[in-house]
């Protein structure tokens, strides 16, 4: 079931926010199991048939979770529930979403004919990382026993489950066994109805209104210079409009749960840095990779050399994670090398003159939108000659046809860039406050309340009527 | 009523009240023309045809209905009305499968046609979801039920279109509305039902269809591993079966319309890349060919027309941009044997051209290609 559509709106969330309120009268575990159910069933309407492995994947890792925090095994024996633990979870990964790639690869090297064809469950990638990061905790005793009802919906919770933010047991399942978060909050609903309404409008007027310009550099036509900087800018923008929207989108639904998500995005391409980008750009996915990945490889305590290989394993890695093919590795490649060069240049550039630092600033800005720019011409393309066909056109200033259309289509792409540079985001403007859970404070006492209120409704209004049939949602295929 | 409880339900009426006012402009514009024709506006038309027939078979005046694949998309009706002496209307949508055409040409049929040409693939009736599980046509739509029709007004897209045609409809306006008019982001940029999907003025031809693109297509899909995809969904009762559903059903249910069907002229590349890298797959091809020109010679209001062996345009490579899609110049051939009634395959011995579209494709040799 997609956020952006009738069927989710009008009927779903309503029911599963009634019969969590109502069930939270009765007791604090009815609605957890409530909530874990009508998550399943959200899941369900798309991917039935992907459900027993979802249940399945839940029970494996509470199992194995259980041993490592409850049984007293010896340190050798912690040791193998874990890499059973992790290892089970990465094969079951593998199998469906990288053996049609591997077999491809093998085809390739060894002119075979192997057909795999495995559907990729959507959100496999998502709930396999979370319940990695709870194992992998659970083995470094950072773990508390957590009751099922609470673990499965920690897994399921509908908000996440499809595409993220990849949420940490640490932070949601204390949220679950609080009591005041089963009685219903106006002020949470009204604030996460805003969150809702402003990633709505983001996906269905912003990021969908500018896919048809993607077209322009990724499409069948060999574009012009023009052409492919207008569709490679597209969608840059559509990415950020449609993941970003997606999160907000969770956000706001968990918040009228009386749930606190935590953020996603922070104004990605304000970045004057790649590091800077990495810190706002799927933050949390950011975070599991810093925590999990690149500190187990060995982080920076090995020196220099050791640091720079360890990112680019990581965001190789990275890259992969995100779907079984070159272009994705190479995507990660590509900000793993940006990453070792700011570390570089942090360590060994040149100082910056008090007086040159706007100037400096403003170029680091350029130049980290310039390379992510061209980053996600792998991420988009369908293969890798494809991306490098499409970055030598966007290199060859000979060809321009700068046409009507494409007039038109740059003043569009300039808005765009005027919204995601200039425009406040959604924590901002509703002063959302993850880790003091706190959001639209000011709301009460604010002057312009009203207007913001007809403002944000009209957002609203806006977000449902630019839903289109069979819109998903970028992220949903990693 | 607490604070946060009166700004919620102030909110929400607020988004109410904008959502019911977009609901009544696309009522009063109608830019589909679903309910009624453009009156009082310039009409615009889109090229995505599984949107866009749902309004033109309400609103356009037809006595013949056009109906096909991508091989007939790019058809201009003047050419079809011009060439056959027919007042036509093109429903042909690219990619669409049998139960969309058949379901598209049921809707039209409302209106009492009398005539439909349908070019038609075999690859067309292959197995593929039921038009009220495709996630490509609004069903509904066509229907005009009611989530059809709620779609319909409570779209945003359709909202931008309305004011867009409104404003090109004030005359100050007109002319800078018609310049911001783009087709990647307006979804109605075509001022005439004749220049939808049809070919611009200014498309460079020869760069789009030439020998050299149809033989690297041929090479393309008979290379493993891509040549295993050549007998993908391949499968001949599942074909059989489609069939009787979406065509015979169609024809024995309107007598008093006339049937014109054609195979159209695929490059001979086309059944060569069957023969050589998937011959069971041509096997199947030929024996559905069989079977649907015996059943379609037992309804006096259907007639075969098989282009396929026809050698002039089928060995002629340059006609093609891959081995299937050929070029407006032989739109207007296909039209102009049409007219003449040329190719009709013959109801006492209805797989005669087959016969010969056989043995052109057995004798067919790859050494006078030039790759």
């Amino acid at each position: 079931m997609l956020f952006n559509s009738y069927p989710f709106i009008f009927l779903f969330l309503p029911v599963a926010l009634l019969g969590y309120f109502a069930l939270g009268r009765l007791s604090n575990l009815f609605p957890v199991i409530w909530l874990a159910l009508a998550s399943l069933a959200f899941y369900a309407v798309s991917n039935w048939q992907f459900v027993p492995l979802l249940l399945a994947s839940v029970a494996f890792n509470y199992l194995i979770g259980w041993l490592l925090i409850a049984g007293r095994l010896r340190a050798v024996l912690r040791l193998a529930v874990l890499t059973l633990g992790v290892t089970g979870d990465l094969v079951v990964l593998g199998i469906f979403k990288y053996a049609g790639f591997l077999a491809a690869n093998y085809n390739a090297i060894f002119a075979t004919n192997y057909m795999v064809e495995i559907l990729l469950p959507v959100g496999i990638s998502f709930y396999t990382f979370t319940q990695i990061a709870f194992l992998v905790d659970a083995y470094r005793g950072k773990v508390a026993h957590y009751r099922l009802p609470h673990y499965a919906l920690f897994v399921t919770y509908f908000p996440h489950l499809i595409a993220g933010p990849i949420l940490h047991h640490k932070d949601m399942i204390p949220q679950f066994e609080r009591a005041e978060t089963k009685r219903p909050d106006p002020h949470l609903i009204l604030c996460g109805l805003i969150i809702f309404a402003i990633g709505l409008f983001k996906k269905t007027c912003l990021a969908d209104g500018i896919q048809p310009l993607v077209a322009l550099a990724f499409g069948p036509s060999p574009p012009s210079f023009d052409q492919a900087w207008i569709g490679a800018l597209a969608y840059t923008f559509q990415l950020y409009f449609d993941f970003s929207g997606y999160s907000d989108m969770a956000i706001g639904i968990s918040l009228m749960f009386g749930i606190f998500l935590p953020l996603n995005f922070n104004s990605p391409y304000k970045a004057t840095s790649i590091i800077d980008f990495w810190r706002r750009w799927h933050m949390t996915l950011s975070r599991f990779l810093r925590d999990y990945l690149y500190i187990s490889l060995g982080g920076n305590r090995h020196g220099s050399l050791a640091r720079y290989v360890n990112l680019m394993v990581t965001m190789a890695l990275g890259g992969l994670w995100h779907g079984a093919a070159w272009t994705f590795v190479i995507w990660g490649v590509l900000h793993g090398l940006y990453l070792c060069i700011n570390h570089v240049w942090n360590n060994y550039g040149p100082a910056i003159a008090p007086r040159f630092e706007r100037p400096a600033r403003l170029a680091a800005f350029a130049v980290t939108f310039l390379s992510v720019v061209v980053a996600w011409v792998f991420f988009r393309a369908e293969n890798v000659s494809s991306a490098l066909s499409i970055l030598a056109k966007m290199t060859d200033p000979t060809h321009i046809v700068f046409g009507r259309g494409e007039i038109v289509d740059t003043a569009f792409v300039i808005v765009y860039a005027a919204l995601a540079w200039f425009a406040p985001n959604t924590q901002a403007i509703m002063g959302y406050d993850h880790e003091a859970r706190t959001v639209g404070q000011g709301l009460d006492h604010w002057r312009l309340r009203p207007i913001f209120l007809y403002a944000t409704a009209a957002v609203l209004a806006f977000g449902i009527l630019g839903i289109q049939q069979h819109s998903e949602f970028i992220y949903f295929r990693f | 009523m607490s604070k946060p409880s009166k700004y919620l339900l102030q909110f929400l009426c607020a988004s109410a009240l904008i959502m019911l006012a977009a609901v009544a402009l696309n009522f009063a514009v109608d830019p589909l023309q679903l309910f009624r024709p453009a009156r009082f506006y310039q009409p615009m038309y889109s090229t995505d045809s599984r949107m866009q027939n749902a309004g033109l078979v309400r609103s356009q005046d037809f006595d013949t209905v056009f109906m096909g694949t991508s091989l007939a998309i790019h058809f201009k009706q003047s050419d079809i009305d011009r060439l056959l002496g027919v007042r036509s209307l093109k429903l042909a949508m690219t990619g669409s499968n049998s139960h969309e055409q058949s379901f598209v040409l049921a809707t039209a049929l409302e209106r009492h046609p009398g005539r439909v040409i349908w070019q038609m693939d075999d690859w067309i009736f292959q197995d593929a979801p039921d038009v009220d599980h495709d996630a490509y046509l609004p069903a509904h739509l066509y229907r005009r039920d009611v989530e059809g029709v709620a779609g319909y007004l409570f779209s945003g897209a359709m909202a931008r279109e309305s004011l867009w045609m409104l404003a090109r409809s004030i005359k100050p306006l007109e002319k800078t509305v018609a310049r911001l008019t783009s087709g990647g982001l307006i979804k109605f940029p075509l001022p005439t039902v004749d220049e939808i999907n049809s070919v611009r003025p200014d498309y460079d031809l020869s760069a789009a269809y030439n020998a050299k693109k149809t033989v690297a297509s041929f090479t393309n899909i008979t290379a493993p591993p891509r040549s295993a995809y050549l007998g993908f969904g391949y499968d001949y009762d599942a074909m059989v079966r489609n069939f009787e559903r979406d065509a015979v059903g169609l024809i024995a249910n309107n007598p008093d319309v006339k049937f014109d069907i054609y195979f159209p002229p695929y490059s001979i590349l086309q059944f060569v890349a069957m023969r050589d890298a998937s011959s069971p797959t041509l096997k199947i091809v030929y024996d559905f060919t069989a079977y649907a020109a015996k059943r379609l010679a037992q309804f006096p209001n259907a007639s075969l027309y098989d282009f396929r062996e026809v050698r002039e345009i089928t060995h002629d490579l340059s006609n093609y941009a891959d081995v299937v899609h050929h070029s407006p110049a032989v739109d207007l051939k296909v039209l102009a044997m049409l007219a003449e009634r040329k190719y009709l395959v013959d109801p006492a011995d209805p797989t005669a051209s087959l016969q010969r579209l056989k043995a052109q494709v057995e004798v067919y040799r790859l050494e006078n290609v030039e790759r």
